[in-house]
């Protein structure tokens, strides 16, 4: 899961080649990679891949702050859905 | 009676100097301690030569010093250019050229962006550091800047005297301020506007809004875009409390709403996508919003389903609709009524500003007077850029003589943006004939785009179109032919874009293809390839 995010956000929301290779541990918004667009389509993704909704009240730095903070969120997701 | 516009912080200090003039998170300044630092930060620059007439630019991102930094610019009798904190510097380093700019404000967190500008030859001679957002424990001592640079710190401004420089270095007719904005040969234009020029504007506008000194405003725009005219200097003719957005703070709605909350903002101007994204994110029901006593919306439509569920979620508050090219900044308004459910049409842009005229010109030369008919806007009044910095020849295409007024050489602006009257006498935007549009609120010409792509010498056609989206008014799609056998990736194209053009201009999308559809003339045939992507 966590190269899946990886790479979609290394391949489409980086703009800086400086900051590649992207490390799961990475803090993506004071890197500058998540802004107000960046992020929104970063959630287009993941609804579509991991399929999950992504609630307003969800769209919190905590939930995005790094590759692995998505993956950890993106879990307690599935295992919400499927109890 | 002002005249220039840093005389509303003058008369705000004197009047009340201890109240708060501009909140940047945890720090404040009152308008007495904002009126002695830009006094201090003048006489420095004076003394450093900056002449009345002179540009000096700006270059820091939302903060303290950025006001500061502009009011100062402004008491030497020089006029400011805003940098695009954001963008690369490739294209800082144009404007700095383009306008002339030898003295240049910024701060610690920004200097070395300059060395990133100018690798050698660099046309500046002096760089001031205004950092009165950090504690003096944080001020450099040393910053990397090219060689012959001579660097200002603020430990010096602090130190000089706070004697207000004379009056009387300016006049109305002076340029206030350079706004560098998207220009279709590919290289971005300066559009000049005087003290005159704005003022028009910023009394109009506070007025409309009732602003007293009781209000909060919020300045989310950035400087080098014209809402902020109203954010800092509407606000500072109060005698309200400006509180700075910066730029990386709202990534998420949620963050937006809790800023709103916590500061008990009362006056809230922006893009309208920002707004559609705290409808759909902000998860409005958790906060109270109940300071917000007007919204004010330009720089792109407003899509009516959420701007319906915004006025549902806080009804309590007015709602405007403003329109107006940098050029002129705002010259119609129109204030939302409450909405019928089943509407779809979108929100007219209103009715020309007091102390401005706006009239539409059909393809036959003559005045739109009828629901219905359609034309090109053209504005007339003192809010008129002086025109465009170093381009008399692009400036003459849009400041023509008013074809409607033969006793003498009157100037009106051609915005064209194409409108329609409704019955009401409502001017209603209907689109635009060439290749400007608006994503997210910036103003983007795609000529611009292809010209930077058309730079690449494995590309040889290009076009970039807009793609509609619902909540960000246009994304930007290029369709790109490589000459034949040569190997071109999507992140070469991506990096190339991100050197040179700022982030709102880089194409959402990339497209390969052998050859661009053409018509019967040999342009590319933008129809047809606008048509495809729907297949």
């Amino acid at each position: 899961m966590e190269s899946v995010v990886n790479d979609y956000i290394s391949r489409e929301l980086v703009s800086k080649p400086e900051l590649l290779p992207l490390k799961n541990d990475t803090l993506l918004l004071e890197a500058g990679i998540l802004d107000s667009l960046s992020v929104l389509r970063l959630v287009l993704f993941l609804e579509q891949q991991f399929s999950i909704v992504v609630a307003p009240e969800e769209l919190i730095p905590e939930n995005f702050e790094t590759v692995e903070a998505i993956c950890a969120y993106l879990r307690a997701q599935q295992q919400g859905q499927r109890a | 009676m002002a005249y220039l516009l840093h005389q509303f912080l003058l008369a705000s200090a004197r009047h009340s100097p201890g109240k708060v003039a501009v909140i940047s998170g945890e720090q404040s300044l009152s308008y007495g301690e904002l009126d002695a630092l830009a006094d201090k930060l003048a006489g420095m620059l004076r003394a450093r030569r900056v002449a009345p007439g002179d540009r000096v630019g700006i270059y820091v991102s939302k903060s303290l010093a950025s006001v500061v930094g502009i009011f100062a610019i402004l008491k030497t009798g020089a006029c400011y250019v805003p940098l695009d904190p954001g963008a690369p510097a490739q294209r800082l380093a144009y404007i700095i050229r383009d306008s002339g700019i030898t003295t240049l404000l910024t701060s610690a967190a920004k200097v070395a962006g300059i060395q990133a500008m100018f690798p050698d030859d660099c046309p500046l001679s002096t760089v001031v550091l205004v950092d009165c957002d950090l504690p003096p424990e944080r001020w450099p001592t040393m910053v990397p800047t090219p060689a012959g640079v001579a660097v200002v710190s603020w430990k010096e401004i602090i130190a000089w005297s706070a004697t207000p420089l004379p009056e009387n270095l300016a006049i109305e007719t002076d340029t206030a301020y350079i706004l560098y904005t998207s220009g279709s040969t590919g290289t971005p234009k300066g559009v000049m506007i005087s003290h005159r020029n704005s003022l028009t504007f910023v009394d109009w506008a506070a007025e409309c809004v009732g602003l007293t000194a009781a209000d909060r405003v919020s300045s989310h725009a950035p400087l080098h875009f014209d809402l902020s005219i109203f954010d800092i200097f509407s606000s500072c003719r109060a005698g309200a409390t400006i509180i700075l957005v910066p730029e990386g703070a709202l990534t998420f709605p949620v963050q937006l709403a809790k800023l709103i909350e916590r500061e008990r903002i009362t006056v809230w101007y922006s893009v309208p996508s920002v707004l559609s994204l705290l409808v759909l994110y902000g998860n409005l029901a958790a906060y109270d919003l109940s300071s917000l006593r007007v919204i004010i919306f330009a720089g792109e439509v407003f899509p009516v389903k959420y701007l319906r569920q915004l006025m549902a979620a806080l009804p309590q508050t007015r709602y405007l609709n403003w329109y107006g090219p940098t050029e002129t900044n705002v010259c119609t308004s129109y204030e939302v009524p409450l909405l019928d459910p089943e509407r779809t049409s979108p929100i007219p842009i209103g009715k020309a500003c007091p102390n401005t005229e706006v009239f539409a010109v059909n393809s036959a030369g003559e005045k739109v007077t009828t629901a219905g008919e359609a034309g090109e806007l053209y504005v007339r009044g003192p809010s008129l850029m002086q025109s465009y910095w170093g381009h008399s020849e692009e400036t003459a295409k849009v400041l023509i003589r008013n074809p409607f007024q033969p006793h003498f050489h009157e100037l009106v602006y051609k915005t064209g943006d194409i409108v329609t009257l409704d019955v009401d006498g409502n001017y209603i935007y209907l689109g635009r004939e060439d290749g400007m549009i608006k994503t997210r609120g910036y103003r983007v010409e795609l000529g611009e785009i292809e010209t930077v792509l058309y730079g690449h010498p494995a590309i040889k056609e290009v076009a970039v179109l807009p793609v509609p989206d619902d909540v960000l008014s246009n994304r930007l799609r290029a369709v790109i032919s490589p000459y034949e056998g040569v190997e071109l990736t999507r992140e070469e194209v991506l990096a190339f874009c991100n050197q040179q053009l700022p982030h709102y201009m880089v194409p959402d999308v990339i497209e390969f293809r052998e050859v661009l559809p053409k018509t019967s003339t040999g342009k590319t045939d933008r129809i047809r390839l606008v048509q495809s992507f729907s297949s």
